[in-house]
């Protein structure tokens, strides 16, 4: 009967004590709050103030974005993903350096490389990205990063990047008809020889 | 059980469900009531990690240990980069060292965290997971700010780390550590003393000593059956010696050594234990130190190989990779804790009831992404 009764009273003050905290919480809700209405307000990424050289970090995890103009097709991103999901193919330029009209090609970066390669296909497919950042690292030319990154004023933050359809998470960077430029100007050469 | 038999039935939990924490499926033998066996079946979840492994070179393997034990990414790189840096010789300076015992004493919080709100919500208290996860999110923010990544991090490297710690990280650690440690008893107060909770979890489930050493069981739950057997402390590695701290081991506080409620309070435990290894890391914390430093060009180890464990929040997780000298490793093996944790469920469970099972399951602490691989 003893028991019984310490039993209760064990009972009725433990939870009482946890219903305390709960009622505490209650009137520290203001000032303690964590839920967002997450389309309107969004959670405040975390200061990334790193107080040193940023060229080298890319302390960011989002969806890739190349700069077209500044790759000059040497694989090194290709090779370092662990998961295969960048694929490229390029094509010998005719004239090292030589911008190529036609195609939109850049012949020099912005770092002052002189191409020697046209990438007639970049494609990155997000949906089997794993986002773990290996390829920006070995970038010679820094053009393959992840938006919002400190190299990247020009591509703000993009983690929403949702789609309907799966397809269209292929992210093509490659310029739009490079490769039939190319094409056509590689038979172009072998009818001039 | 006993001599009466009525008539047993098979019954599946699981894969789907919420109470087996991923994608498992126990198969447990009832009778009435009372479960009298039960056998866990895997596999859902496995992705051919270790065969992976043999086909990326050493650099590629890390985001992939990160998805083992997805809940403690951190001490998953840790644990590899030890193997391979020992197989290589090489020696990491002072400071990246720091950054990695921060980084890891950080992670078992927040898996701890997790495992123990879950392990509440198995045993129907909700509002201490939420609790939980609060401020487990602010341990995710501390390794966004770091790194970027709020769960599989890629962020130690054979050699060093991918970032050196942002501006602020420190103070932002400290202010953390001075908001977490209170919280503590807080949760103490809803969940350890409680008296609901108390009747679900002391004296269930018993793992006594000589079963949890015969099935390779470690980390918590060991500990919890009354074995002082924690690595930081019987085998150093990193620079875990220069730290003080104590290995908690149950005591059977409401019950007997080894139940349910000592793996819980052994949990709670640790996480005061991290809390004093943090606060030494960030005062001897050295200013200089390239964390580039002893990354190698070539990440080629000499033919041989090497096991290395390191203690992970769940256990002895351990790494034998076999290198022919290329870049690729020949072979890799991962010893998972959370694995053995499990293969002991039938010992512990048979003849408890069936709630009580889950109960046990979620003291076990384990994670299917590292069971399955
Ligand atoms: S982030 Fe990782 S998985 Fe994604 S493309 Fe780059 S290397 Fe491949
Ligand atoms: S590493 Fe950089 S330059 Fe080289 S192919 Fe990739 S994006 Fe282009």
């Amino acid at each position: 009967m003893k028991r019984y009764i310490i039993d209760i009273w064990a009972a009725a003050t433990t939870i009482l004590g946890g219903m305390g905290i709960t009622l505490v919480h209650l009137f520290r809700a203001k000032n303690d709050n964590v839920t967002l209405q997450y389309p309107e307000e969004r959670w405040p990424r975390p200061d990334r103030n790193i107080g040193f050289d940023h060229s080298n970090y890319n302390v960011i995890r989002s969806r890739l974005h190349v700069d077209m103009d500044d790759c000059i097709g040497c694989l090194k991103c290709e090779r370092a993903c662990p998961v295969d999901c960048i694929k490229i193919e390029t094509e010998k330029v005719p004239n090292r350096g030589e911008d190529i009209k036609e195609i939109g090609h850049v012949g020099v970066t912005s770092n002052g490389s002189r191409k020697a390669m046209v990438v007639t296909r970049f494609d990155i497919d997000m949906t089997e990205c794993c986002y773990c950042n290996l390829c920006t690292y070995p970038c010679p030319e820094e053009c393959i990063f992840m938006t919002g990154g400190p190299n990247s004023d020009k591509h703000p933050i993009d983690y929403e990047f949702s789609e309907p359809n799966r397809n269209d998470l292929i992210y093509r960077f490659a310029k739009p008809g490079s490769r039939e430029g190319m094409a056509k100007i590689i038979s172009e050469q072998k009818a001039e020889v | 059980m006993g001599v009466v038999h009525g008539q047993e039935m098979v019954l599946n939990i699981g894969p789907q469900h919420p109470a087996t924490h991923g994608v498992l499926r126990l198969q447990v033998k009832t009778d009435g009531e009372v479960v009298s066996e039960i056998t866990p079946y895997l596999g859902y979840l496995h992705r051919c990690f270790e065969k992976h492994c043999e086909n990326v070179t050493y650099e590629q393997v890390i985001p992939y240990t990160d998805r083992c034990d997805y809940l403690a990414s951190m001490t998953n790189n840790f644990g590899y980069v030890v193997a391979v840096e020992a197989l290589m010789d090489i020696k990491v300076n002072d400071r990246v060292e720091h950054i990695r015992v921060i980084m890891a004493e950080l992670q078992r919080i927040a898996s701890h965290l997790l495992g123990l709100g879950a392990f509440g919500l198995d045993v129907g208290a909700f509002t201490p997971f939420l609790h939980m996860l609060r401020d487990r999110e602010r341990i995710l923010d501390l390794f966004e700010m770091t790194c970027g990544a709020r769960l599989l991090y890629n962020y130690m490297w054979v050699g060093g780390l991918s970032h050196d710690l942002p501006v602020g990280f420190v103070e932002s650690t400290y202010n953390f550590l001075d908001y977490f440690e209170p919280k503590i008893d807080e949760f103490v107060n809803l969940l350890v003393h409680n008296k609901i909770f108390v009747e679900r979890t002391a004296d269930i489930g018993r793992m006594p000593q000589e079963v949890a050493v015969s099935y390779g069981v470690t980390g918590p739950n060991l500990r919890a059956s009354g074995v002082k057997w924690d690595l930081r402390k019987n085998d150093p590695y990193s620079i875990y010696k220069s730290f003080e701290f104590d290995v908690p081991v149950g005591e059977g506080g409401k019950g007997s050594v080894g139940d349910c409620w000592d793996r819980f309070y052994v949990r709670v435990l640790e996480m005061k234990e991290s809390i004093k290894i943090l606060r030494q890391a960030l005062a001897s914390l050295p200013k200089e130190g390239d964390i580039h430093q002893s990354i190698p060009k070539k990440i080629r180890p000499p033919k041989g190989t090497i096991y290395k464990r390191t203690e992970s929040p769940r256990g002895d997780l351990g790494y034998y990779i076999e290198s022919d000298g290329t870049n690729i490793p020949y072979r890799l093996k991962m010893r998972s804790p959370a694995f053995t944790a499990l293969s002991v469920i039938d010992e512990i469970a048979a003849g408890w009831l069936l709630s009580d099972v889950l109960a046990i399951l979620g003291s076990l602490d384990i994670v299917l992404g590292e069971i399955d691989r």
